[in-house]
């Protein structure tokens, strides 16, 4: 089934840009628009495209991704998203979904991690990349269900505390750590709303919605991606993908944002 | 059969115990140590770039956690620090050109690196645009700081205000240690002369910002 998204998108789009000018002008937020297209998210045909990826036998090893343990056990994905970042003894290590996907598709399917690296965050209006697309179909299978990141493992509270410390680290020529803008509540860069991390409701949502369509990008768009572009404008160098910063800080705030209801693929502007 | 199963539950269950029984939040200096070793292998990056993460004193002191404020001797420390930071322009003219101020107040962009490379812009914007309310009517302007709406109608331009704004650009963190207000002339973001054109548009009668 191929569904063309654009007619309904511009129109949306449009819908978007009315009602956020109406909004603004009345004093309102500009969560309308937002809501409006939320209804009809484009993203919605990631999941089957990474539903494909995840059964078909790829890479050297000509293998699917079926036995992939994402905590739960091979193969086990109903809730196993909701419940990362978390530690995985084959690893020694705290993973996160990206983190996790990377080890599976080298290991299981015999790819190599530079070039999924390379290829993990596609370009605007593309098609997407196999990353962007698995991370949201394994995201998709806890839909409905609660986040419930857990603190078992000494390098889960390590992770933890360890994101903590970073959400408040300061650096760089804009002296800019993630709290600066996602400290307070109803806060925006320019018209763009800021998410209030430090709040269970604003932690919560980010927990909850990630993978998401990204209206502007016409792809889905994961944590990761977030996170580089947020430290791009940091003045930052690039951020590498999958390491040890990332996880801690997506650990950090999946954990406070327990107990909301997963609904991948989110949609931001 | 049944005693081996049992010796291995009880082994697993001492092994539980164990890794339950001792893990807990570890202290404020592993943590850090920890992150911080965190923060140098996750970015690609020249050395010249990397020097971007490291924190200078005033940051690391203005990176508590949670709601916690710098203390007395902290912020006094900062504050002379600060202090101790600004320059002022070599023709000793704090205020500059205003239109010029206006045109790098709506510059959101400048020294962002991407696949290594710095973005080409001719200089540094000021971002002020992200974060103040502007002149009146402006609709696509940020929140995160106070606006800034007829600051100057309200401060009027005698030369301790001029000297107060220029050094509160400079290194807000002089009047404001920890304030989320980057301290975009004391890092480096903003030349002295770039400044003296904020300071124009924030006070200049004829400035957008005070109509």
């Amino acid at each position: 089934m191929k569904i063309l998204p654009s007619p309904c998108l511009v129109l949306g789009a449009a819908l978007c840009l009315a009602t956020a000018t109406t909004a603004l002008a009345q004093g309102n937020d500009l969560s309308v628009g937002r809501k409006m297209l939320m209804e009809d998210n484009p993203g919605e045909l990631w999941i089957d495209q990474g539903k494909t990826l995840f059964m078909q036998k790829r890479g050297p090893k000509n293998v699917s991704l079926e036995q992939c343990d994402f905590g739960f056990g091979p193969g086990k994905l109903e809730g196993a998203a909701a419940r990362l970042p978390r530690y995985f003894a084959d690893t020694d290590r705290v993973e996160d979904l990206e983190s996790r996907l990377l080890t599976c598709m080298t290991t299981l399917q015999g790819f190599d991690r530079k070039e999924l690296i390379k290829k993990a965050i596609s370009p605007a209006a593309s098609s997407g990349s196999d990353m962007e697309a698995l991370a949201l179909y394994v995201t998709s299978r806890s839909n409905g269900m609660k986040v419930n990141v857990a603190l078992n493992h000494q390098k889960e509270y390590d992770m933890y505390k360890a994101g903590e410390y970073l959400f408040y680290r300061r650096s760089g020529q804009t002296d800019f750590g993630c709290v600066q803008c996602h400290g307070e509540a109803d806060k925006r860069i320019r018209l763009q709303d800021l998410v209030h991390m430090t709040s269970k409701q604003g932690a919560q949502e980010v927990a909850s919605t990630w993978p998401a369509y990204r209206g502007a990008h016409y792809v889905v768009r994961t944590m990761q991606w977030r996170l580089n572009d947020c430290v791009w404008q940091m003045r930052l160098p690039d951020l590498k993908y999958a390491t040890d910063y990332s996880i801690a800080l997506t650990m950090f705030l999946n954990r406070q944002g327990n107990d909301a209801v997963m609904q991948a693929p989110g949609f931001k502007r | 059969m049944m005693k081996t199963t049992w010796i291995k539950w009880s082994i697993s269950a001492v092994g539980g115990l164990v890794i339950t029984g001792c893990a807990t939040y570890p202290d404020q200096a592993a943590t850090r140590q920890l992150a911080e070793k965190m923060v140098f292998e996750a970015f690609e990056a020249s050395p010249a770039h990397m020097k971007r993460l490291e924190q200078d004193k005033s940051q690391q002191i203005c990176s508590k956690i949670g709601d916690a404020k710098p203390g007395q001797e902290d912020s006094a420390e900062i504050v002379r620090l600060a202090r101790a930071s600004i320059r002022y322009p070599a023709s000793g003219q704090l205020s500059g050109d205003w239109k010029a101020g206006d045109r790098l107040a709506h510059d959101g962009a400048g020294d962002r690196i991407r696949n290594g490379k710095t973005e080409a812009n001719k200089e540094n914007g000021a971002l002020c645009q992200n974060c103040h309310a502007l002149a009146p009517g402006e609709i696509n302007v940020g929140n995160v700081g106070p606006p800034l709406t007829g600051y100057g109608k309200q401060r009027g331009n005698s030369e301790a205000i001029v000297k107060y704004t220029y050094e509160k650009i400079y290194n807000a963190w002089v009047y404001f240690p920890c304030s989320n207000m980057p301290r975009l002339g004391a890092t480096g973001h903003l030349t002295p002369e770039q400044v003296t054109h904020m300071v124009a548009y924030l006070l200049d009668p004829q400035s957008p910002i005070n109509k």
